[in-house]
């Protein structure tokens, strides 16, 4: 009992000592007048090397800059919607907020993000590749510096495709949907299956492979967005539908899963060919198996290789009390040779230009792959729609994956698509 | 004790037996008021802004953002609710839920209950081992049972498939007809130790002698439940039978982690639903709005389910 | 209580194996796997028993995260939860038990509704409460929010006990001579316990377990509770760190456990049939 009344009458004394600060009118980030600034940045490292990364540019940064003082908060992919939405609603949002382009635009619109436009040095903008900008930009407005990109590739199983005698391609001379189709079918047998497509959520992914058909889901109009699903949005998934059904090259049971589900059937021979975000890599380096072969295939090529850059960014929020100090922070901690640390502790490609150079990343495995990922990234038009995160949770999501579990035909996928996709972007155009 | 033959334990009549006091507050003496007050002020301070704060924002035009004002809009939102087919599909989802998660879950721990109330050996290991699930944080349940279904490194079809039940791997979570009923399994599972703890306390207010009398009558077990146990559990029970279905209902955390919603929206809970409405499109209104409605709903299953219960206690 | 009598013994025994295989084997699994290196966690077949046991999960758990922190954080949270829980609901629900009252009415009313409104719906106008009280980012703002949170259980289930305790003993008690509390004290709280030790479990679990409060709440990381440090092992896309989360979840397991075994002899019965009988 005594060790409460003392934690009460404590934390009394830190009660009144915050009543205070409110009235001063100070925030929580704040620092006094004569004390170093003190800013928060938020981070969604996850990997141990990348945790180790961050936390050691800013020790760097704190060492070199006694009046700026950074410090790290680590935040977690499965709640940062949840803390941020509340943390912004009530004014204790970190100074520096970590996480990706899809929903800047959102959060912009509310009023939470810093407009960084006119922020950004010249060195930085050319750094960064024009794509990863195109992303984290807003009716003209940068929102957010862009550092992480992901694209679709294909890991193999090598052994299998030895075995079946196929070639692992060039980055210049990637497969086309065709010849993947030919050799999903070809390494499928008793035991195997072509290729696992994990489709779980898998409205991101089918817009950005539609990419590779030209395929754009949105058209816009005076300012309006609108759902279209003509045959260029049909083209990727009648394809992956017709190894489930057709061909039968692809596993039935994969297209559920999500994450890494599909590991031990990938590592088991089950499955041949697993397409994944280039970041997967990680997973796989980690969990093999001694002594198990694979590789990483290009991104296909349809009438392009196009996929839409989604980049991981970070972005200061607009209610911090030390714009400028948050910046030059900003500034340092995704420079081109962090960026490079960065990309290797998440294993995914840096929208900095001169990192992509450094010899921290083209040292890992399949580097060139990975490298020429970045070259096809661009920014898709499904990005800058008002509504998408909800047109994407409410209405594709589900609506694809009762079309993948062959549960709704084509049409019926179209038109709830496009007839309750609009309803709801037409929420936001008011 | 006159009533050792009537074995239903009735709730004693409620009047205060000590000798009327002179003040009154709303019924309370100074001395009531004296136990009661301290639990009523935290309770009035810490959620009754909020709760209210959270109703009223169900008739507004609310959204997230920065210092924006909203108005009052009546009943908007409700007409809207009205023609979401997404909203009427949850709410079917949610019912099923939580009706079959509360079922199941019940009879499910009146029988471990049960069990554990007898004289056996290692009572408490037993009793300890059977709280498991209610100390496991829901992020480790929620990724403990994706790897129990995973569909061919699962431990679940492995099982079945070496006791010869099924002669190809089932798709558990992610068969758009599976699902639902997958995840009611680990609703069970989950909140079992809550309802058998509650019960197993409310095992030790059934009075032995009664039971061994009954036993002497010549009475088998289950009159002997019927007569002289149940009566007595029975204020808990229904008690912990309408606070699981309220706490069900308002779940979604669980299913969450498991399958988020999916597939084909085939587990997206109401309050997933208005979760989403909240955190991912900044639909406070129409969240709140979704919230009152729910509350509603609850609100007459509860009465009707209580009603008896409640004509008693007056 | 022999009710099951019917049952033959091993029957009873193979029952309640069955059920504490089907609730307690996640244990086993959580040891299983915090024992296994990465390429055995995913094998095609699992195997309960690992093939190279190792510790070293344990030790990425430890190094990588404060753990010990957080479980002790946790520990003072929810411990002085449920304490603080307990000591309000006692009085409170044996007033709307033994009291009719407008108040008492209000009071079952109010708990109810409070269950029923989703929390979800009432986090923010509460975090905002709580940020202008100048709790953000303190324990006693989460321990105000697990009371609050708890207390309408322990409240519901407190009452029906005191409904069940027949109000005869109380006046016997009475009538010997002793004054009103001390009926109370030496009458009714004995047969108190096994609801009193349901409704302290409930509001220890509930607080050992909460995350989306805590997380909003909490900011510095030392004041942290458990699963907010759990979480650190999951990534984005449900890709988690199995090895290190499996042996975090582990420890994270083992206090609310022994709570619960230290306690669970106060849900032992007989105490209401021997005070009938005296």
């Amino acid at each position: 009992m005594k060790s409460i009344v003392r934690r009460a009458t404590v934390v009394t004394a830190a009660m009144s000592t915050g009543l205070v600060l409110a009235a001063c009118g100070a925030g929580d980030s704040s620092g006094t007048d004569d004390g170093p600034v003190q800013l928060t940045f938020q981070a969604l490292a996850f990997q141990p090397e990348s945790i180790e990364a961050n936390k050691e540019i800013i020790e760097q940064w704190n060492a070199d800059h006694p009046d700026i003082q950074v410090e790290y908060l680590q935040g977690d992919w499965a709640s940062v919607q949840d803390q941020l939405v509340t943390a912004f609603e009530g004014g204790t949002a970190p100074d520096l907020v970590h996480y990706e382009s899809s929903y800047l635009q959102d959060f912009a619109d509310r009023g939470w993000l810093l407009d960084l436009t006119d922020m950004i040095s010249d060195e930085m903008k050319d750094d960064i590749r024009d794509g990863a900008w195109d992303a984290v930009t807003f009716d003209d407005s940068v929102y957010a510096v862009p550092f992480l990109l992901d694209a679709q590739v294909i890991f193999a199983n090598k052994a299998l495709l030895d075995q079946a005698g196929i070639e692992v391609p060039a980055p210049d001379d990637p497969w086309t949907w065709d010849e993947f189709a030919e050799i999903s079918r070809k390494l499928t047998d008793a035991d195997t299956y072509g290729v696992a497509w994990t489709l779980k959520d898998p409205a991101n992914r089918i817009l950005n492979l539609a990419l590779n058909f030209g395929g754009e889901f949105f058209t816009e109009s005076d300012g309006a967005s609108e759902v279209v699903f003509g045959d260029a949005e049909k083209e990727v998934l009648q394809r992956i539908h017709d190894q489930l059904y057709v061909d039968q090259s692809a596993a039935p049971e994969a297209i559920g899963m999500g994450g890494s589900d599909p590991l031990p059937g990938f590592f088991d021979g089950q499955y041949a060919l697993l397409p994944k975000g280039i970041w997967f890599r990680q997973q796989i380096m980690d969990q093999a198996p001694e002594g198990f072969e694979w590789v990483t295939i290009p991104a296909l090529k349809g009438e392009s290789q196009t996929q839409a850059a989604a980049p991981q960014t970070v972005s200061i929020a607009a209610e911090t009390e030390h714009p400028e100090e948050a910046m030059a922070f900003l500034e340092y901690l995704l420079n081109a040779e962090n960026q490079a640390t960065l990309a290797k502790g998440d294993w995914m490609i840096p929208a900095s230009e001169g990192a992509a150079e450094n010899e921290v990343l083209t040292e890992t495995p399949d580097w060139p792959v990975a490298a020429a990922s970045g070259a096809i990234l661009e920014q898709a038009p499904f990005q800058t729609v008002r509504g998408y995160e909800e047109w994407k949770n409410k209405v594709a999501n589900p609506a694809i994956e009762e079309f993948f579990a062959n549960s709704l035909s084509m049409d019926d996928l179209g038109s709830k698509l496009v007839d309750e996709g609009n309803a709801i972007l037409e929420r936001y155009q008011r | 004790m006159t009533s050792t033959r009537t074995p239903t334990v009735r709730p004693p009549a409620p009047e205060p037996t000590a000798a009327q006091p002179r003040r009154t507050f709303l019924g309370l003496n100074r001395e009531a008021l004296f136990l009661a007050v301290p639990a009523l002020i935290p309770v009035v301070i810490f959620s009754l802004y909020p709760l209210l704060r959270g109703i009223y924002l169900g008739f507004t035009d609310a959204r997230a953002g920065r210092d924006l004002e909203f108005s009052f809009t009546g009943l908007d939102n409700y007409a809207t609710m009205l023609g979401d087919s997404y909203f009427w599909e949850s709410f079917r989802i949610g019912l099923v839920w939580a009706f079959g998660v509360t079922i199941l879950q019940f009879f499910a721990s009146l029988g471990l209950a049960l069990l554990l109330n007898q004289r056996i050996r290692m009572r408490w290991l037993a009793r300890t081992l059977a709280i498991v699930p209610w100390a496991m944080p829901q992020v480790v349940i929620g990724i403990m049972w994706r790897l129990v279904y995973h569909p061919n490194a699962g431990i679940l079809n492995s099982v079945l498939k070496d006791l010869g039940v099924i002669d190809s791997n089932v798709e558990w979570l992610t068969s758009l007809s599976l699902a639902l009923p997958a995840v009611i399994v680990v609703g069970v599972w989950a909140g079992m130790p809550q309802t058998t703890v509650v019960l197993l306390a409310g095992l030790q207010s059934v009075r032995t002698e009664l039971v061994e009398a009954a036993a002497v009558d010549g009475a088998n077990a289950w009159q002997r439940f019927r007569a002289v146990t149940w009566p007595a559990l029975r204020p808990v029970a229904f008690a912990m039978t309408t606070l699981d279905f309220i706490w069900n209902f308002n779940s979604f955390g669980l299913v969450y982690v498991l399958t988020q919603g999916g597939p084909g929206g085939a587990t997206r809970l109401p309050l997933l639903f208005a979760y989403e409405e909240a955190f991912r499109y900044g639909n406070y209104a129409y969240a709140a709005a979704l919230g009152n409605a729910m509350v509603i709903v609850m609100a007459v299953f509860v009465v009707l389910y209580l009603r008896r219960r409640l004509k008693e206690a007056d | 209580m022999r009710v099951l009598r019917s049952l033959s013994t091993p029957g009873k025994y193979v029952a309640l194996i069955a059920y504490l295989v089907f609730l307690a084997f996640p244990l086993l699994w959580l040891l299983s796997t915090a024992l296994k290196t990465p390429p055995e966690i995913a094998r095609i077949e699992p195997t309960i028993i690992p093939e190279n046991p190792t510790l070293e999960n344990f030790r990425v758990a430890f190094e990588q995260q404060p753990i010990a922190r957080a479980l002790l954080n946790t520990v003072v949270v929810a411990g002085t939860s449920a304490l603080i829980t307990v000591v309000l609901s006692i009085p409170a629900a044996y007033v709307m038990a033994r009291y009719r009252s407008a108040v008492s009415r209000l009071t079952m009313l109010w708990v109810l509704l409070s269950q029923l409104f989703p929390f979800i719906l009432v986090i923010i106008p509460l975090f905002l409460v709580l940020r202008n009280a100048g709790l953000y980012d303190t324990q006693l703002g989460l321990i105000i929010v697990y009371v609050v949170w708890s207390m309408p259980f322990a409240l519901w289930m407190l009452r029906s006990y005191v409904s069940g305790i027949p109000v005869e003993l109380e006046e016997a008690a009475a009538i010997d001579g002793a004054g009103k509390l001390r009926a109370l004290r030496e009458v009714v709280a004995p047969l108190l316990v096994p609801g009193v030790v349901a409704a302290a479990m409930f509001a220890f679990v509930s607080a050992w377990n909460e995350f989306l409060f805590a997380l909003v709440l909490l900011r510095t990381p030392e004041l942290q509770t458990i699963s907010l440090t759990l979480v650190k092992f999951i990534g984005a896309d449900g890709v988690a760190r199995l090895g290190p989360l499996a042996a975090a979840a582990l420890v994270a397991t083992i206090p609310s456990l022994v709570f619960f075994a230290i306690i669970q002899r106060r849900l032992v019965g007989g105490l209401l049939g021997g005070a009938v009988k005296s």
